[in-house]
């Protein structure tokens, strides 16, 4: 779903990426990788493939021809997730991906270590200012800038006839920022109360839904 | 020839003008047999002294140095209390025996010291228990012991703390060959069967009969009439005049109802009705801080407190003498459950117990009618044990490795000893060994996986401190939803609510919590804050936690004393006052024959409605509703929205079911019944919800603990984040189908399914078509806990969702 954000033409994509055409730039939140493996090294048996499962959904996101990736943060869970075989899994997936990574460091990656050797990926820690978006991985709203920012997973609840009932995971798009749900396979969402000047935009795993909040809203008062 | 110990405690009793009951001396001659057993009795007629006695009989013929006794009772916060009464005839005896606590709430300290001088018995609770066999050398604790008293056994036994007791005895047996174990409990419907899961394969248990109990007397408080009373709804709060009079007419009442929630909202109504009993009306809850709770017990103990409004948290334990008057709001559900509550009055010699019935709404009344009539022809339930859980075990398995270690084939053979595991297969073992060792087939090699390793002896043991010690903090299986603490900014502790309430709130929102009105303030370290307020305007908080289900014995009764009304025969006041409503029943719809099946179809705003009534009770009905549904979604595309109440279920969809084809079709056929079941719960979510149990119970997460550093808090995950991420990459996992089996055996009961398929498919069909909700049908079209049974894709769903939002936007602008 192509829209105006922050006078720039982007693209909501169903698997819950942000694509920046006129940049060549994909955006990508919480990926949390390595995360069934942290479970286990603490004892608890989480089957493996979570993680290879996310590379190979990472990997068929970059199809869509960017030459940058920007994550905005906790691209590794914790730091016992960085096992030998999830660090083989993930350079592996690097060396055949051929775009500019760039990492906004979040909560989970500052508690991860550095990354592996051979990971091409720059780190900035405090985030960072790309045209007219302030990159963040917590969405506090910043004066600079529209922010983009993830860590929220967040997710919106429908509550329709028959009474029946799901959360699904969106991009939240408020006035100063706009959250990305979280990408990896490991990972839940949570219910969002979004205000009425807010957007939401379901993904569906095939496409991307906007929900009428301000006709909502409005009709409602 | 009476022993010098039985001639010091006949002579006791003789001095308190006393006599030992038959029953007494029998138990105490046959422990000092060396056998072990199960008495039963009403409470309050000497059960705890029939039981304690035989080794204190035994310490003074035959004094032996170390810890003697084990009391393992259900409830930590009866431990105190049973310590008292344990101690009490030793004080009096002048006996230099020592009875001391060992539960959650004991001290580092005290612990140490109890390792130091072991008391000659200690007051327990099954998880307590499990962690001091955690410790690396329990034959040093436990290797004097002659006896364990399990304590309220029929509690216990039908839980996976049953269970996880039973592998617990089972370990002592090991220690020691010749232990004797007894269980104290309630008449049951199957004595025998809980003394063998006490006792185990290999032992033998004698059942020893005290009293059948007192006279009970179940009566009600009915609405004047039942023109405005409510078809529907659990508060049923107009009831309260007449329960303050009934509370008037007593000295000491207890008021139990259902649920917190429900215990909450009668102690503010009732108190908003008498103002004056502020501070002798108490409330009692789970969740309410220990202390207020203890200064609530101590209240009735003590003929302090006038009522008080609880939950089951007071239906054991301790006698409180001073209660003459049991008041039970709402369905009573079961005919044990009722009398073990009607015991809890009348203590007093000569004086009967006495419990009163108040419906909530219509139809409880008929559960009431059914519940006296039952009691009164002496049908109580049976209550069965859980056969075989693998989380139990796999939790017991890590336990035995974080203390002194085991050799499999030893602990296996143990195992086989209890009931619940006695048809253990040697492949079930195998995986649950594999699953703590390795984590299962799937994490075979995953070299970072270490949780029980086994070392160069053969011997399993868990070596990782943090494993140990998180394991430690896990013991147990009692699982609830992550809960807070609720407390006053800058002062006491009021409880704990669950954090899913709290999510809702925003700073500033009231609520009513242990009674008071409170405004949130906010959430710190897992505390939310809160302050004092004086209006009591707000929501209350509900904790999650199965809703009680009918036991089958009721339901019958139920289905017979339908029956009778219908033949015009209204045997009792409940019976009477309901007529009009079955009048209105049978004109807009039917009331249906015990040997009918009567199904409503009702459209209304919502969708398409249809009602079943089976009359099985709730948990049959989920079952056969989501069988209904999976089988009807054979032939289209379709998403239900189900709810179940004691008496029928509802399927209700946005677009019209053609039901007559679909019974022709064989809906309610009990052919390819368990594979139709099991599929239909691959689209449920209830394998989902067991599952929760399962995880937790299994070690598969972490809860966490008050404290705990931030690097175990990257641990904490939903189980239904879990149960999907295995789902996807393990779906051939044990705990997965653990789940289902669950979901199958206990809460679908599929045996009791397949009895009520034949049962309907051999009645005779009645379909309507009400203009409008019926009586029948209104308690459950308005009940907001529902299941969803789809068959369409996820995008399909939120599409569909989606346009019905555009619509609604649309029509309103």
């Amino acid at each position: 779903m192509r829209t105006q954000l922050a006078g720039e033409e982007v693209e909501f994509r169903p698997d819950g990426t942000l694509l920046w055409p006129s940049q060549s730039t994909l955006f990508v939140a919480d990926i949390h990788l390595g995360k069934g493996a942290s479970f286990r090294s603490q004892g608890l048996p989480v089957p493996p493939g979570s993680t290879l499962a996310t590379l190979e959904k990472l990997a068929l996101s970059l199809d869509c021809g960017v030459q940058r990736l920007i994550i905005l943060g906790d691209l590794w869970h914790a730091r016992q997730g960085k096992t030998a075989e999830a660090v083989e899994q993930f350079l592996s997936w690097r060396s055949r991906v051929s775009v500019e990574i760039l990492l906004v460091e979040g909560n989970h990656d500052r508690k991860s270590g550095q990354l592996p050797v051979g990971s091409d990926i720059l780190t900035v820690p405090d985030g960072a200012t790309v045209g007219p978006f302030r990159l963040r991985h917590e969405p506090e709203p910043q004066d600079d800038g529209h922010v983009l920012a993830g860590h929220l997973h967040p997710g919106y609840g429908l509550d329709g006839r028959g009474r029946q009932s799901m959360t699904v995971p969106c991009f939240w798009i408020t006035p100063g920022a706009t959250v990305l749900p979280s990408f990896g396979t490991f990972t839940g969402c949570s219910r969002i109360r979004p205000g009425e000047s807010d957007r939401v935009i379901l993904t569906t795993g095939t496409e991307c839904r906007e929900v009428p909040i301000s006709r909502l809203t409005e009709s409602s008062i | 020839m009476k022993t010098p110990g039985e001639q010091v405690i006949e002579s006791w009793f003789a001095k308190g003008g006393w006599e030992p009951f038959d029953f007494q001396r029998e138990i105490w001659q046959r422990y000092r047999d060396g056998e072990s057993g199960l008495v039963h009795s009403a409470t309050g007629t000497g059960k705890t002294l029939a039981a304690w006695l035989g080794p204190v009989i035994d310490a003074i013929d035959d004094p032996k140095e170390g810890l003697n006794v084990l009391w393992i009772t259900p409830l930590r916060a009866l431990a105190a209390d049973t310590t008292e009464s344990l101690l009490r005839p030793l004080r009096e005896l002048g006996l230099p025996l020592d009875v001391q606590l060992r539960t959650g709430d004991t001290t580092t300290a005290q612990r140490a010291k109890q390792a130091k001088h072991q008391p000659f018995a200690l007051v327990t609770t099954p998880e307590s228990l499990c962690l001091m066999l955690s410790q690396k050398d329990p034959q040093a604790v436990f290797g004097n012991l002659r006896c364990v008293v399990v304590d309220e056994w029929h509690e216990l036994m039908s839980s996976k703390r049953g269970v996880q007791t039973e592998l617990a005895l089972a370990r002592l047996r090991a220690y020691v060959p010749n232990l004797r174990t007894w269980g104290v409990s309630a008449t049951l419907g199957n004595l025998s069967a809980a003394a063998e899961t006490l006792v185990g394969t290999g032992g033998t248990a004698s059942i020893v009969k005290g009293f059948s109990g007192k006279e009970i007397i179940i009566d009600s408080v009915l609405p004047e009439s039942m023109r405005r009373f409510p078809w529907a709804g659990h508060f049923g709060t107009q009831m309260i005049p007449g329960v303050i009079k009934a509370i008037e007419e007593s000295e000491s009442c207890l008021v139990f109802t259902n649920t917190r929630a429900m215990a909450e909202i009668w102690f503010q109504q009732i108190l908003d009705e008498k103002p004056e009993w502020k501070g002798v009306l108490g409330l009692h809850h789970g969740s309410l801080d220990r202390e207020v709770r203890e200064a609530v017990e101590m209240g009735l103990k003590l003929g302090k407190l006038r009522a008080v409004v609880c939950t089951s948290s007071l239906d054991l334990g301790v006698d409180f003498s001073p209660v003459d008057r049991v008041i039970q709001v709402g369905s009573p559900k079961g005919v044990a459950r009722l009398l073990q509550r009607a015991g809890r009055s009348g203590h007093r010699p000569g004086a009967a117990s006495r419990v009163t019935c108040v419906p909530t709404h219509a139809f409880e009344m008929v559960d009431i009618a059914a519940a006296r009539e039952s009691a009164m022809a002496g049908k109580v339930e049976a209550r069965e044990g859980v056969m075989r859980p693998l989380d139990v075990l796999a939790q017991h398995l890590v336990t035995i490795a974080v203390g002194p270690g085991f050799d499999a084939e030893e602990l296996y053979r143990e195992v086989k000893t209890t009931r619940s595991y006695r048809d253990l297969t040697l492949s079930d073992w195998d995986w649950t060994l594999d699953f703590v060792v390795r984590g299962g087939e799937s994490l075979r090699a995953y070299p970072e996986y270490r949780r029980v390793v086994r070392g160069e002896d053969g011997r399993y043991r868990v070596e990782d401190k943090d494993i140990a010690h998180r394991h430690r903090m896990s013991i147990g299986t009692i699982v609830s939803d992550a809960a807070m603490t609720v407390r006053y900014l800058g002062g006491s502790v009021l409880g704990t609510v669950e954090e899913s309430f709290l999510s809702r709130l925003k700073p500033g929102d009231k609520f009513i919590f242990a009674g008071r009105p409170v405004q949130f303030a906010h959430i710190k370290d897992m505390t939310a804050y809160v302050k004092k307020v004086s209006s009591v305007q707000g929501a209350v908080p509900r904790w999650s936690g199965g809703r009680l289900p009918l036991s089958s014995e009721l339901s019958q009764a139920i289905r017979e004393e339908l029956d009778h009304a219908r033949n015009g025969e209204l045997r009792s006041p409940e019976m009477q006052l309901l007529a009009p409503i079955l009048e209105l029943q049978a004109r807009w719809s039917a009331v249906p024959a015990s040997n009918e099946f009567l199904i409503e179809r009702v459209e209304s705003r919502e969708g398409h409605h249809l009602f079943f009534y089976p009359f099985e009770g709730r948990l049959v009905h989920e079952g056969l509703a989501a069988l209904c549904a999976h089988r009807i979604s054979q032939h289209q595309k379709v998403t239900f929205t189900i709810a179940c109440n004691d008496y029928g279920f509802e399927l209700l969809s946005v677009t019209p079911i053609d039901i007559e084809s679909e019974i022709e079709r064989g809906l309610f056929s009990s052919r390819n019944l368990g594979p139709d079941i099991l599929e239909s719960l691959n689209s449920v979510e209830m394998a989902k919800r067991q599952f929760r149990e399962i995880a937790r119970i299994a070690g598969l997460v972490f809860q966490g603990y008050p404290g705990m550093n931030k690097s175990a808090r990257q641990l904490q995950v939903s189980t239904g984040l879990l149960f999907d991420v295995f789902n996807r990459f393990d779906p051939e996992n044990m705990l997965l189908q653990q789940a289902q089996r669950e979901v199958l055996e206990r809460q679908l009961e599929q045996s009791r399914l397949a009895v009520a398929l034949t049962r309907l498919s051999e009645s005779e069909l009645i379909l309507t078509t009400p203009e409008r909700p019926t009586p029948m049908s209104f308690p459950i079209l308005v009940d907001r806990l529902r299941e969803t049974v789809t068959n369409e894709t996820t995008a399909d769903r939120i599409n569909r969702l989606v346009d019905e939002l555009e619509l609604a936007a649309s029509s309103l602008t």
